[in-house]
């Protein structure tokens, strides 16, 4: 099944969902299947692990990624690129926002509300069943709403990237999935697909799942790891 | 209990509710502020206390005013908010107080930047504040290990009657790895009724406790100083804690390296095997007391002719693995400081200069 998605895409989610990962794997993976793709940083809250840290494997793909000017990559301040307004207003077929984590980071979504309202616009919230405050439907609904009031939009839609990292099994991957298809039962948002390490795949049938599998090639490694090859 | 993704910074907050501490009072400093996100949601729900205070300075007497109740209490900061910390530190080592303080260090002097370092092992481990006094100092190389040593770290404390100080770089706060928890730890100092101004009517005593630092009498300071002497002696006897890593066959090159910093050494170290390039490796997990012979007796193994101390900073911990290894082998530093992390190949690349 494929993934449809198209004008401007904002990831978010609650802190370590696992935003960053998805949107650099999505942007690639929507890039490899013939959509012209931007990518905008918007994460202000945490100064580690972020988009920035991917854009030599995006770059080598075409894929323009904004971010704040180069003197301001480690400020402890948070800076809004001008940039990310003019992306907006001139939006490639597939632009993904990148957005920080909780209602916190989606608070800069609200300030660039003003751009957003003229614009063909899909919030999605990602959702890992195995971090804290989100293993349960209530807890990624309550995270939903209050990133809902931060940003003033409305979410559109659900991401399933049940992982535990390099530990994640394919009973993982089920279980989140039946996490997902219960949460979208009862916020009524669809889930738009889920996500599964690209090692697993063979253990998946496409059948057992009524939506697109992303495959992920972990692209934010410790110093200790290699990304992989994508 | 089944596995659960964590950031570090979270897992250190849920693993000191765990162990029973429902106080927890700091000031917010990237890149540990997660701590106190994440406590702000989960203490109200365990029935404990987050109180933001209202700077490092103001936080470390909290600390100190818990501890000296007999309450199990913790705070988390990073490097220059430890710093502001370093006096209260002091007055608790010398009042005898068991409280747990966490840094996340982050780039310094100074302001620094807030990328992980290793830059603190100075200040923790020679004594940040001042006087005669020690912290016992635990190193954690992953999230799961940063668990098990906050939940060994408030009763080590209280044995002790002493702080214990959790020294993490940025990485161990901001990355994320599956980590499982361990059962709750009884939920109050067992010994606290002996020393802590808890009230006498609440511990049914006619004693008073006095919880102080100040000693006039040259002859009562001097004592009380040898007191706290002999508990630092104690901790070297039983408390040192490392782990080898490939250091069974005969290997050329011996790695000294604690926290994240080792795991990069690991992966260094597993890739020269390949190439048919052995390599041990002693990593410090307290870093007080220092595992003197643990490294001593891993450096004058035959084979080995060179030991490296490999750290995110210019050159501390150098100075101890030079101390107990006293001139039998070459003991060179290699480092980088200010978020920029010594690689896998760097490492590589050093080693096949000494074999």
């Amino acid at each position: 099944m494929k993934i449809n998605l198209k004008d401007i895409v904002i990831i978010a989610g609650n802190y370590g969902s696992g935003k960053t990962e998805v949107a650099v794997n999505l942007a690639i993976h929507c890039k490899k299947a013939g959509t012209d793709v931007r990518i905008a940083d918007l994460d202000l809250v945490n100064p580690y692990f972020r988009t920035r840290e991917a854009k030599a494997v995006l770059n080598s793909y075409g894929i323009d990624l904004v971010l704040p000017p180069e003197m301001y990559m480690y400020a402890d301040l948070p800076i809004l690129s001008p940039a990310i307004a003019g992306l907006i207003r001139n939006p490639s077929p597939l632009t993904i926002l990148d957005a920080g984590g909780d209602d916190a980071g989606a608070t800069v979504l609200g300030a660039l509300a003003h751009v957003l309202k003229d614009q063909e616009v899909r919030l999605l919230q990602v959702v890992n069943p195995f971090r804290p405050f989100t293993d349960t439907a209530e807890g990624c609904i309550r995270i939903r709403q209050e990133i809902e009031g931060a940003s003033r939009l409305k979410c559109k839609g659900l991401i399933g990237n049940a992982n535990l990292i390099d530990d994640t099994s394919a009973a993982d991957i089920r279980s989140g999935y039946e996490f997902l298809q219960n949460l979208s039962g009862q916020s009524g948002l669809p889930l738009e697909f889920i996500t599964a390490p690209s090692g697993l795949l063979p253990e998946l049938e496409e059948s057992e799942f009524a939506c697109p599998v992303l495959p992920i090639r972990r692209q934010l490694v410790p110093p200790w790891k290699r990304a992989a090859v994508i | 209990m089944a596995k659960i993704l964590m950031k570090g910074n979270e897992a250190i907050g849920e693993a000191a509710i765990r162990a029973g501490c429902l106080n927890y009072f700091a000031y917010p400093i990237t890149p540990q502020s997660e701590v106190a996100e994440y406590l702000s949601k989960r203490m109200p729900e365990a029935g404990g206390v987050f109180l933001q205070g209202e700077s490092e300075v103001a936080v470390g007497y909290m600390i100190f005013g818990a501890a000296g109740c007999g309450q199990r209490v913790f705070t988390t900061s990073s490097s220059p908010g430890v710093s502001l910390m370093s006096e209260a530190i002091s007055y608790i080592a010398g009042a005898q107080c068991p409280a747990v303080f966490v840094n996340i260090i982050r780039g310094g002097p100074g302001l620094g930047g807030i990328l992980p370092s290793q830059g603190d092992y100075f200040q923790s481990v020679k004594g940040g504040g001042h006087g005669d006094y020690r912290l016992l100092v635990m190193a954690p190389a992953s999230v799961q290990e940063a668990v098990e040593m906050m939940m060994m770290a408030f009763p080590l404390a209280e044995k002790y009657r002493n702080p214990v100080m959790i020294l993490g770089d940025g990485l161990i706060g901001q990355m994320m790895e599956p980590v499982e928890f361990p059962d709750h730890l009884k939920s109050e100092p067992t010994n606290k009724d002996a020393w802590a101004s808890n009230g006498m009517d609440t511990r049914g005593s006619d004693k008073q406790n006095l919880v102080k630092s100040l000693y006039l009498d040259p002859q009562q300071l001097n004592d009380h100083n040898l007191l706290l002497k002999s508990k630092y002696e104690q901790m070297k006897k039983e408390e040192i804690r490392f782990e080898p890593y490939n250091t069974d066959g005969d290997y050329r090159v011996l790695i000294v390296s604690f926290g994240t910093m080792s795991r990069v050494c690991r992966t260094a170290i597993d890739n020269l095997k390949e190439e048919g390039i052995e390599v041990g490796m002693i990593r410090p997990r307290t870093l007080f007391p220092f595992p003197e012979s643990a490294i001593y007796d891993a450096a004058v193994k035959d084979s080995c002719t060179s030991v490296l101390s490999i750290e995110m900073n210019m050159g501390q911990m150098v100075e101890d693995v030079e101390r107990c290894i006293r001139g039998q082998r070459p003991v060179r530093w290699y480092g980088k400081c200010g978020g920029e992390v010594p690689t896998p190949e760097e490492i590589m690349d050093l080693v096949k200069e000494y074999v």
